[in-house]
């Protein structure tokens, strides 16, 4: 068991959390775009997403290693592979996983032909992991410090956050003028269970000594801040997940709030520049919270025998517990949910309906468009960023296809499909990014999978 | 016709999407196979005794002792996971008398179940170091498991008679290293 622990530690050393939707991001074919841009260009009647199928996003990224560094059936021993994982990575490299599900979601349209907006609204369950790798923890833990006399081994290498919540959201988009459209979307979360332990600080570091053989200290300031965790670790802990998922989902969970901002601008009718800011939100954990803190200094000299005949006897073992407890508080505390920002620079072409043509649509006149996009989030240290250059194009009529080239920190050579396609009123979507990884998935840095179902009534913008 | 056109096509990208994908041959049980071998080095014991301190109101203390708790073995990680231990031992020595050092193991019955002895001639002018490595494995390490309290015992041999004025100390510094194994 405490293997599985230590392997879990690791792997969560090793992953990282991008949410980085660059196909969805602006495919306004697809109803979800509006989860990415709440001032995205899409137009309806009205839609709803099939329930629980709508929406299905999986994002693992890891920037130092692949599952085929650690568990190639390749007859190397599995623990010269975890050395050399551990040699080839730094404290910088994180692992992340990003998972989303919409449990229901749907829009609609309000007010008459010549002003009106349109309604989005549903909810989605996420779930998000980001861990640093803990470098040093893992160097003292595999290695030791024998052969490190002198290393300042840096508590602060032990960074990561889990979080498991539901997100309520209800947005409005509007074209304010001819050529602009903003939209926002307010958040509700519900946290079902939040692990977090970012700002950890601390040392151990042993050098040689003059009074004792050597001088070692450890200064640890480390917390984990835990969230609707505490009733499964209990011990004789006879909760019923599955129902306490269920009503943690539904609004029971330790509750925030957030919001989303997004426009869609035309400067002229074939360029179009969008931006997105989503998640400006916190959660405040108050409910069944559970933090672990290991602060103190001990600084270790080993037994000191006193020859002057007074019996003072001293326990080390109680020193050092003393020195540095692990005290367990049950104070509220807050979280931020990590915020992302999207832009977007889109150059379209080849009016398939020639130039004579005035006609409003909601759908794009054009056949082609190239366009480039940020992506920036907030991360527990340095911000993850990614650069995206894509190609959109309506295939035929009701199927269309964006092609993007990513560029971040898993990779250079991030080349992503989506495609989106409508039979009568349904749609369906699938985009799936890294695909040159796909020849083969274990040495992947980071995949990323998104799929859904919709039903979509197209606005026909006309005055009944 | 149109509609059943793109499906076609639709799907036949996602089977190709999948059927060219593949995966090298992953064995995650190599898991288990999880072994850590750290090794630690730490201090085990110091003292640092002027001469002086062999004098109580001008008579000689030849024997001196001291009973500490040894209790990290408390800790059942440690307990089960230890393979090795090796305790190294310097002592030096610039007083002009010679001593001889005893660090007894003691059980939980009182009972001493291992001494480690050291001789330190006397110092005639010069530091006189002595360097001792004592390596607990196997059955040995099994007795310092064993041990609840370290006594430290100091016995001065006869020579030139110290004063409260004497010059010169007996010191040492001692280190453990630690190797564990954890499966």
């Amino acid at each position: 068991m405490r293997k599985a622990y230590l392997i879990l530690l690791l792997l969560i050393s090793i992953s990282c959390f991008s949410q980085n939707k660059q196909i969805l991001y602006n495919f306004t074919s697809v109803p979800q775009s509006l989860t990415t841009n709440p001032g995205a260009d899409f137009k309806y009647n009205y839609y709803f997403g099939v329930p629980l199928l709508s929406g299905v996003s999986l994002n693992v990224g890891s920037t130092g290693f692949s599952t085929y560094d650690l568990f190639a059936n390749d007859g190397v021993n599995f623990n010269s592979k975890l050395r050399n994982v551990l040699s080839s990575t730094s404290r910088k490299d994180k692992v992340t996983i990003n998972e989303q599900i919409e449990l229901f979601t749907g829009g609609f349209k309000v007010g008459d032909w010549q002003d009106h907006g349109y309604v989005s609204f549903g909810m989605y369950q996420e779930f998000d992991f980001l861990s640093y790798m803990p470098k040093d923890l893992a160097i003292l833990a595999l290695d030791g410090n024998k052969h490190q006399i002198g290393k300042v081994f840096n508590f602060a290498d032990l960074n990561l956050k889990t979080e498991m919540l539901s997100v309520l959201h209800f947005g409005y988009n509007k074209n304010i003028r001819e050529n602009l459209i903003v939209g926002a979307r307010a958040k509700i979360y519900s946290s079902i269970f939040n692990a977090t332990s970012t700002n950890n600080s601390g040392y151990i570091y042993t050098v040689p000594g003059t009074t004792t053989a050597y001088e070692q200290v450890i200064y640890s300031n480390a917390q984990l801040n835990t969230s609707g965790i505490s009733s499964y670790i209990e011990e004789n802990s006879d909760i019923d997940a599955a129902s306490d998922i269920q009503r943690k989902t539904f609004l029971g969970g330790n509750l925030g709030l957030g919001f989303d901002l997004g426009f869609t601008y035309y400067p002229k009718k074939n360029i179009q520049i969008t931006a997105s800011i989503l998640d400006v939100g916190f959660i405040k954990h108050s409910k069944e919270v559970e933090s672990f803190t290991y602060k103190g200094l001990y600084k270790y000299e080993g037994i000191n025998p006193s020859f002057n005949g007074v019996d003072d006897p001293r326990s080390i073992y109680q020193e050092f517990k003393d020195a540095i407890p692990l005290d367990t508080i049950y104070t509220k505390y807050t979280t931020w949910r990590p915020t992302k920002i999207n832009a977007s620079y889109q150059y379209s072409f080849d009016d398939s309906r020639g130039a004579d043509c005035n006609c409003i649509n909601n759908d794009t006149p054009y056949k082609n468009a190239v366009g480039a996009q940020l992506f920036v989030m907030t991360a527990p240290r340095a911000p993850i960023m990614a650069l995206t250059g894509y190609y959109r194009r309506n295939v035929f009529d009701n199927l269309q296809m964006k092609a993007t080239y990513t560029v971040d920190s898993y990779s250079f050579t991030n080349i992503g499909l989506g495609l989106s396609t409508n039979v009568g009123k349904f749609n369906m979507y699938v985009l799936a990014d890294n695909l040159l990884e796909y020849r083969d998935i274990s040495k992947a840095n980071s995949l990323s999978f998104q799929f859904g179902f919709n039903f979509i009534f197209k606005d026909n913008n006309e005055p009944f | 016709m149109k509609a059943y056109l793109i499906n076609r096509f639709f799907g036949i990208l996602i089977l190709a999407l999948f059927s060219f994908s593949c995966s090298s041959d992953l064995d995650f049980n190599q898991a288990n196979d999880l072994k850590l071998e750290p090794v630690f080095i730490t201090n085990l014991s110091y003292f640092d005794i002027p001469a002086n301190d062999f004098v109580d109101n001008g008579t000689e203390q030849n024997i001196s002792f001291d009973a500490q708790d040894f209790d990290v073995f408390r800790d059942s990680f440690l307990r089960e996971n230890l393979r090795r231990a090796d305790f190294s031992f310097e002592i030096t020595n610039t007083i002009n008398r010679a001593y001889s050092f005893d660090l007894n193991l003691i059980d939980q019955n009182d009972a001493v179940i291992y001494t480690i002895r050291m001789n330190i001639p006397a110092s005639t002018g010069t530091a006189v170091i002595r360097n001792k490595t004592e390596i607990f494995e196997n059955a040995k390490l099994d007795l310092l498991k064993a041990s609840r309290r370290m006594e430290f015992v100091l016995v001065m041999a006869p020579g030139p008679a110290l004063s409260e004025n004497s010059l010169g100390s007996l010191k040492l510094r001692s280190s453990a290293t630690v190797y564990l194994v954890v499966e």
